[in-house]
Formats: C-alpha cells, structure tokens, sequence
C-alpha cells in the first residue's frame, strides 16, 4: 500500500530509541524526510546511522529537549529550514515512571498519599508541554499546506488508569493529553489536519525490560516471573513489538486515514477492557 | 430522603464563588457543618472535600502562546490535591471521607461546552480518583465528579455534589456525574 508520504517531512521526537525509532525507520522505508530529536547525542548518533542507510539524505537529527516549548520551536525551525515545511509530527516524550523504574526509585512511581504536588506539574511538563509545544510549533506549516498529522504515543491507562501498581503520574495525566489531542482534532479538522491519540500497552522496549526489572525486586519475585505474570495478562498471549505499533502510527500518518482523527486506539494485543 | 449528612464537615473551595456558595447552601441544609480553616488554604479537619475548578469559557489550547496558561489551569488540580491530601488522614482514621471534583463537562464529551483547559484540568481529576478509589477506597472513602455542561446552573451541580456526599452515594467511586441537560452527545 502506498501511505503517500513520500517527500513529507515527519519530526519523532523520543526518536532514537524503541517506539520513536520504529516509528521513525517506518517512515524512512515510506520515502518521507525525518527528524529524529532526542536528549541523548550518542543514541541519535547510533540510530542515524541506521536510518541514513535506509534512506540517504533525509534523515536528520537534532539533539535537544522536547519538554521545553522554546527548545521545541528551535528543533521545527531547524527542521524547516533543512527539509522544508513540516507535514507530520510525532510526540513520543515519556514521563518520569518508567525512569524511575529503571532507577528502582524516583518521583515517577507513587501513591496519592504519598506524593507532593511538585511532581504533577514535572510530569505534567513532561507529558502534556512537550505534546501541545510540538503541535502548536508545526501546525502553521500544515495549516498552510492543508495538509497535516499529529499523533501522540500516549498510554493506555490515559482511559483505564493503571491501579494494581504505584503508577500515580500517568494515571492523572495521561488522560489530560488524550483529551487534549481530542479537542486539538476538533479545531483542526477543517484545515485538513488529523490529530490521534496512541494508548500503548503491552510493547516490548528495552524500557519496558527495565520496569520487569523493577516490578520483580519490588514483589520479590524473579524477572521471569515478573514478565510471565505481565504476558498473561494479554489476550494475545504476547507483548507487542515496537514496529507493529509504528505500523498503525503509520497508517495513521497516512493519506488513506484521512477521515480518522480525534481518535485514541489502543496497541495492546487487546488487554484494554473498555468497549 | 435523609442523606445523613448532618454534623459531617465539609470544605468547598474554588475560583468559581457561585458553584462554592451554592454547594454550601444546599450542604448545610442537610445539617452539614464547614470546616474551613481561617487560614484558608488547608483543611485538614473536614470529612468531605469540594474542589471547584476554575471556568474560562471558549479557552483554545491551540491559541494559547504562553505556557503558563496551561500550568495556571493544571494549579486547580493540584490546588485540589493539596486538599485532598491534607484531609486524608483523617478520613482513614475515622474511615469515611468523600472527595468531589466539580469540572467542565467537555472532558467527556467535546460538544457539550467550549473551555478546553478546565476539561483538560478535569481529565487529570477523573484519572486521580480511579487511583484514589484503587488505594483508599476501602477505608469507606470515594472520589467523585461532577461535570457542568449546557446551562446548568449553580443550583443544579451543588444537588449532584450532595447526593454523592449522602450515605446513599457509598458505593460510587471513581465515577462522573455529567450535568448538562442532555447537552453532551458522547455515550462512553
């Protein structure tokens, strides 16, 4: 099937690891221009060279925060101004439980008791600024191309928050930048502009591998255990990999999902319980 | 119907005075009591908690340039939060205790009223009370919302908010109650 984003210039930001960089490759196999932007050199380094093999001379990568709407603006700016005007945006920051559970411990992981309120306003810059600050640096250029698309790699528990663990800051804001994305969809639609939402669940990343890591000192329990335990959870008997959620994204930056927007779909192997 | 809510102490605050006075006025009708400290800011001796969110009609988050504005907005969840969390060991102790977040229906529904940082605001509320109902809930403690839509009047939303502060109202948690007339066309 031909997505028809040849020539389109995608920004991926989170682009040099796990979802972004599925995501990102998928989109240098379909012929498009992509910046990947990650806060570390090493890794951009290391999955541009993968990607210039892919496709040489459109792919490009700016080391830079994405949390910062002013550092936001400058990575669009340089994009443009590389590629020319942008057509698709990805938002792929993740927010600090994950860290946290590669660390073993940290503001990310935590209970409504426990928790101070400075740690809402961290994630909320995490998830929610970083996501409104790419899309409202990027929809000038689709406004003026009539032509746009705006996905976010959200989570699954923006719709059913994650209770059976100390999960607090994702389950209050994921739902914010679900809605969000909802609400932009609405505003957008008429400029030829559409704006999805993604809810991951079960996808294998070196991320994910940490956070079994975790989970299984946490309840002492082993590692393989911990992964046991969360893969029975999935109806598809399986964790996803990186390159089939890539693969909807990719539908969905696509010319033929012109009528889809405002959406929020689950990528979980079908462990979402809601209708 | 007795909702048994004499003598409980309630706190309800918020920028929106027209929503607190009225949940006050139907509260104490009840017999409730408020708890509001003459500090102003904590409340840690009341049984129900009422946080009221901020409205700014027709606010656009694709218009907004400053990103203070979303932050402001997000202030009336952790406004609440403070709240909640200065009120919850009590609660524990005595083991009953309410939590209502009053916001803007749009968070379940974009056609039901147009001020996209209270429903963005009210978003976060929902997913705090899923984890507050999963970690407390058992102490007899629920969180509720009550979202405002179509032209609801003060009057309205302060009846939805007592009846989940009544005894009649121990079995929900986590749950919203829209109150917009029919206003909102979504059905999930």
């Amino acid at each position: 099937m031909d997505y028809g984003i040849s020539g389109r210039v995608a920004i991926v930001s989170g682009g040099s690891r796990g979802i972004g960089r599925a995501i990102a490759t998928t989109f240098a196999h379909e012929g498009a221009k992509v910046v990947i932007a990650s806060r570390t050199l090493s890794n951009l380094e290391e999955t541009l060279a993968e990607l210039e093999e892919i496709a040489p001379g459109r792919v490009h990568g700016i080391a830079a925060s994405m949390t910062d709407p002013e550092s936001v603006a400058r990575v669009v700016a340089e994009s443009r101004d590389r590629f020319g005007p942008i057509s698709i945006a990805i938002s792929n920051v993740i927010g600090h439980v994950i860290d946290a559970a590669k660390e073993g411990s940290g503001p990310g992981a935590g209970t409504f008791e426990g928790m101070g309120t400075e740690a809402y306003r961290e994630e909320f810059t995490q998830l929610l600024i970083s996501s409104w600050a790419l899309a409202r640096a990027c929809v000038p250029d689709m406004q003026q191309q009539g032509w746009g698309r705006i996905c976010n790699i959200g989570s699954g528990v923006a719709r059913e928050p994650s209770t059976n663990l100390p999960h607090l800051l994702p389950n209050v804001v994921r739902a914010p930048v679900a809605g969000m994305h909802r609400l932009m969809a609405a505003r957008l639609a008429s400029d030829g502009i559409t704006v999805n939402n993604i809810l991951t669940g079960s996808i294998l990343t070196e991320r994910n591998r940490s956070y079994w890591v975790w989970l299984a000192r946490e309840r002492n329990i082993t590692v393989a255990e911990a992964t046991q335990d969360m893969t029975d959870r999935i109806p598809l008997g399986r964790f996803g990999e990186p390159s089939e959620m890539a693969a909807l994204v990719a539908f969905l930056c696509s010319d033929r999902a012109r009528m889809v927007t405002g959406q929020s779909i689950p990528v979980g192997g079908g462990g979402s319980a809601h209708l | 119907m007795d909702l048994q809510l004499r003598g409980r102490r309630v706190s309800v605050f918020g920028p929106d005075e027209g929503i607190v006075a009225a949940c006050r006025r139907v509260l104490l009708a009840e017999g409730a009591v408020l708890a509001e400290s003459s500090s102003g800011d904590s409340y840690p001796e009341a049984d129900v908690v009422i946080a009221v969110g901020g409205v700014r009609p027709g606010s656009d988050l694709l218009e907004i340039s400053d990103p203070d504005e979303l932050y402001a907005a997000w202030d009336d969840v952790t406004n609440a939060v403070d709240a909640y969390r200065a009120a919850l060991p009590r609660m524990l102790d005595q083991k009953w205790g309410r939590f209502i977040w009053v916001g803007s229906a749009q968070a379940k529904s974009v056609d039901a009223e147009a001020d996209e940082l209270a429903a963005m605001a009210s978003l976060g509320m929902l997913g705090l009370h899923k984890v507050i109902t999963g970690e407390v809930g058992s102490n007899a403690i629920t969180a509720n919302a009550v979202l405002r839509g179509g032209i609801a009047t003060d009057e309205d939303v302060a009846n939805a908010v007592t009846f989940l502060c009544s005894e009649g109202a121990a079995y929900l948690s986590g749950i919203t109650i829209t109150v917009d007339g029919g206003a909102g066309s979504g059905i999930f």
